[in-house]
């Protein structure tokens, strides 16, 4: 019988065995071309005194021909492969179209294909509209819109700290609104800064999220901790949840059909109608959420407090979440996401190398690694990552309807 | 568990330094079999891949604390099976928590040629019962190995060994009449 076994089981195989080896091998690859080895003299610590032990001996053999040829070979065998990428000291080009605007603690910057950058001023946060035509930027009670070289188009104060400015996603004819925070209200003003109004006057601290392929529906936090979703010329509620973990985050599908609503202990997966799919319970750490392209995928960043790492998984916003699947990780925090506009790249700001990782997320997985992240967007090298390490990201341009 | 070959050493010492065409040596040689005693384990063949990336990643994590004069794989193999086993348990509570539908509405399309004779026997046992299996007859470790491997006591590899092959053999007996 065990012989039979034997045989039996090594005759069966996995489905799809040579694809999943090929995946497996593009995520093991990209994990490697980003790892940080550990100090050769830490990892090497026991075998150090044996070498210097026996360093007496190497020098004598050292000092005779053949001594000469063993010690080159030696140097050949232990040099890094040539081939293996490394981070590139400065960011000269993205990997796909569009253009990024940066959170940083200095504020907010465009960032151009071709890697060249502007500040947009002394602003504390900005937003595209859509088609990135505009942006809209926030400082303590001020509001305005800016072109992306950075001229004034309009601008208009409120009497509380304003924050959490969001361009609504209608088409160009009918255009445009951007719902804001000024301190706990949420108001409505329209695209060229006419029509300020307010539209629910306590609300949850989470910027709002416009949904996209229906015009002027827009989702925000209430102070405990439900969603809604707000018709805003009406005014009045589409749909109510039951309260839940107060996001952090509020991310629509690009069809407007799943809502994401990610919390710190909690993440939250709605329909279109306000029913929830399901919601996982998150650990206590750096988190973000965002939608793969045309997709009701998603990849979320999971932070394990036991081995301080933060992973990005893969999950489906369906009535189940799918099993999930692991698509890399690193040691430290993961604290930023952004997808590029075809949907090929993943921007992950890895905080604690003080690094941007641009995964690709097409058939052939492959990563490309910037560093000096801080001090390209005007931060002191000196300063706390966490504090220093831009805030958020977004790539050109927001989902159309 | 015979020591690594100096292939091996030299695949590891390689890709410790950063070479990228040792660490493939190394993942090809290691994947295929790591893979599909994920896959025999746990019998779902995403979760299968994903165990298996899972244990390489941790593997490659740890590459630099790794003993290299100890072979690989045994190493490998404790973290697969290790996760594959507790992720099959998870999947039992889960079933029972969410009361799915009884195994004869469940979707075999994953299992492929995994369907019949002792593929079919694997499939009924407990996963404990599968691991020893699987570890001893497609990975060929002796039991005391295994009982390494899975921290257990070699009485109890032995009695789960002796248990899960009464089981299939029973199993396929059915099957044959």
């Amino acid at each position: 019988m065990s012989e039979e076994v034997k045989r039996s089981l090594q005759r069966i195989q996995a489905p799809d065995e040579i694809e999943a080896q090929r995946r497996a091998w593009a995520l093991v690859r990209a994990s490697f071309d980003t790892r940080e080895p550990v100090a050769w003299q830490k990892r090497n610590r026991r075998p150090l005194l044996l070498v210097a032990l026996g360093l007496l001996v190497l020098l004598a053999a050292f000092l005779s021909p053949p001594g000469r040829a063993l010690v080159g070979s030696v140097r050949d065998a232990v040099t890094p492969d040539k081939n293996t990428p490394k981070p590139k000291p400065a960011l000269t080009a993205l990997p796909a179209g569009g253009s990024l605007l940066v959170n940083s603690s200095k504020g907010p910057w465009i960032v151009h294909p071709d890697g060249s950058m502007r500040p947009l001023g002394p602003w504390w946060e900005g937003a595209w509209s859509p088609n990135a035509e505009h942006v809209a930027v926030t400082k303590a009670h001020r509001l305005a819109a800016l072109t992306p070289d950075g001229t004034l188009k309009w601008a208009l104060a409120r009497s509380k700290l304003l924050h959490g400015a969001r361009w609504s996603l209608e088409p160009p004819s009918e255009c445009c609104r951007i719902a804001y925070l000024n301190g706990r209200q949420l108001r409505v003003v329209a695209g060229d800064g006419t029509g300020d109004a307010p539209l629910r006057d306590v609300v949850g601290p989470v910027a709002p999220a416009w949904r996209p392929a229906v015009t002027r529906q827009v989702a925000f936090s209430t102070i405990d901790g439900r969603i809604e979703l707000a018709d805003v010329d009406t005014t009045k509620t589409i749909w109510l949840s039951a309260p839940g973990d107060p996001p952090m985050q509020l991310v629509w599908s690009d069809d407007g059909r799943r809502l994401l609503a990610l919390g710190e202990r909690s993440l939250r997966v709605f329909d279109s109608n306000g029913n929830k799919l399901w919601a996982i319970g998150m650990p206590v750490g750096p988190s973000g959420v965002v939608f793969v392209r045309k997709s009701h995928r998603f990849i979320v960043i999971r932070y394990s407090p036991a081995t301080q790492r933060s992973d990005l998984v893969l999950f489906q916003a369906e009535t189940s979440p799918g099993e999930p699947r692991f698509l890399y990780s690193a040691p430290g925090d993961f604290g930023t996401l952004a997808i590029s506009q075809n949907g090929d790249w993943l921007l992950v700001g890895w905080i604690n190398a003080n690094q941007w990782l641009f995964l690709r997320l097409t058939s052939s997985a492959k990563v490309e690694s910037v560093s000096n992240i801080v001090e390209q967007f005007g931060g002191s090298s000196e300063a706390p990552l966490d504090t220093a390490f831009p805030k958020s990201v977004s790539w050109c341009c927001p989902a159309s309807p | 568990m015979v020591g690594p070959g100096r292939q091996e050493r030299s695949w590891i010492r390689g890709a410790r330094a950063g070479s990228v065409s040792d660490l493939e040596a190394l993942f090809r040689e290691h994947w295929p079999r790591a893979h599909r005693a994920a896959f025999l384990v746990v019998q779902d063949a995403a979760a299968a891949e994903d165990i298996a990336q899972e244990a390489f990643l941790s593997a490659l994590r740890n590459l630099d604390r790794f003993d290299r004069r100890r072979p690989f794989g045994p190493w490998l193999h404790r973290i697969v099976v290790n996760r594959a086993i507790d992720w099959s348990r998870a999947r039992a509570l889960r079933r029972e928590l969410s009361e799915v539908p009884g195994s004869e509405d469940f979707d075999t399309g994953d299992l492929g040629t995994f369907s019949e004779g002792v593929g079919a026997g694997l499939a009924s046992l407990p996963p404990d019962q599968r691991a020893v299996i699987v570890l001893r007859y497609l990975l060929e470790y002796t039991p005391g190995e295994i009982a390494d491997l899975l921290d257990l006591p070699r009485g109890t590899v032995n009695s789960r060994l002796r248990r899960g092959l009464d089981r299939l053999e029973a199993i396929v007996d059915r099957e044959r009449r």
